[in-house]
């Protein structure tokens, strides 16, 4: 039985998971554009990036694209299991508590 | 960690609001502007061919040269937000398809006409689809399947009106498809 991660609860974190694990398996987003998508700020953002690449769940690649300096951002396999199964343990307390 | 059934229902709204969210930027990073500009390519070709004869074959060189730069800059705009860092096998594959699909005629030395080159160029590039669909996105596996049996259909079973076969199903079809990825996608 899956269990709730505390990690990935903290609001703005569960929607940074959320973002990324409806991305496929090989794709990787812009942290410009993630930002941009979530309505966070650039420290916000990268306060919580760094939470969740500590944790294993995210990969954070540097890049220059046109001489610009880029950062790239996807779930790891770990961190889409994580998500996964914190989904899985939020649905759980509905169904327990009859509310689903 | 203890979770009540509002604070559970909360967090799995959160998660479907920022989905939502995401499932429309996706949409837009999709390849449904290479399909849209290849099927107005080979519409195109179709009609120059139909309409204007060899004259508008010896244009077809030309059309596919500007459709490889477009699909160049599109792929380029849109990595810049949304990427696929490109697997050094997928392009090793590509290579060895473009090099036997040069050589296979010249091994062949078939009976070659304008409908017979038209079609094998096709299935080549239907060929690159399907290994893109067989690595990536099954759909392009799908659309890869699809046309192929419409190019193969059309050449075998219909060649008196081939050009009007191939911009019906086939440009129709990439456009088509193009619109289902911009609009439908999961």
């Amino acid at each position: 039985m899956p269990e709730l991660d505390p990690i990935i609860h903290q609001p703005v974190r569960l929607q940074i998971m959320a973002a990324l694990n409806h991305l496929g398996s090989r794709e990787q987003v812009d942290f410009t554009f993630l930002k941009t998508k979530l309505g966070l700020t650039d420290g916000n953002l990268g306060a919580h990036l760094l939470t969740l690449e500590e944790a294993g769940y995210i990969a954070v690649q540097k890049t220059f694209v046109a001489r610009k300096p880029k950062t790239f951002v996807a779930a790891t396999a770990a961190g889409r299991r994580a998500f996964e199964g914190h989904v899985t343990a939020l649905t759980a307390i509905l169904k327990a508590k009859g509310s689903l | 960690m203890q979770l009540t059934s509002e604070e559970a229902t909360r967090a799995l709204a959160a998660i479907q609001t920022t989905r939502e969210a995401m499932r429309s930027a996706i949409r837009a990073h999709r390849g449904h502007y290479h399909l849209w500009l290849w099927g107005v390519i080979w519409i195109a070709m179709a009609l120059l061919a139909e309409f204007r004869g060899q004259g508008g074959v010896h244009l077809f060189p030309w059309i596919c040269a500007a459709g490889f730069g477009g699909s160049m800059v599109l792929g380029c705009i849109q990595g810049r937000q949304i990427r696929a860092p490109v697997d050094k096998r997928f392009l090793g594959v590509l290579a060895a398809v473009i090099l036997f699909a040069v050589l296979w005629p010249l091994v062949l030395r078939a009976q070659v006409n304008d409908r017979t080159v038209f079609a094998y160029a096709g299935l080549v590039a239907m060929l690159c689809y399907v290994i893109a669909g067989i690595w990536f996105d099954t759909y392009l596996l799908w659309l890869g399947l699809v046309i192929t049996a419409l190019i193969l259909v059309g050449l075998f079973c219909f060649a008196a009106f081939f050009w009007w076969w191939i911009a019906i199903f086939g440009g129709g079809t990439l456009i088509i498809t193009g619109f289902y990825i911009r609009y439908c996608w999961r």
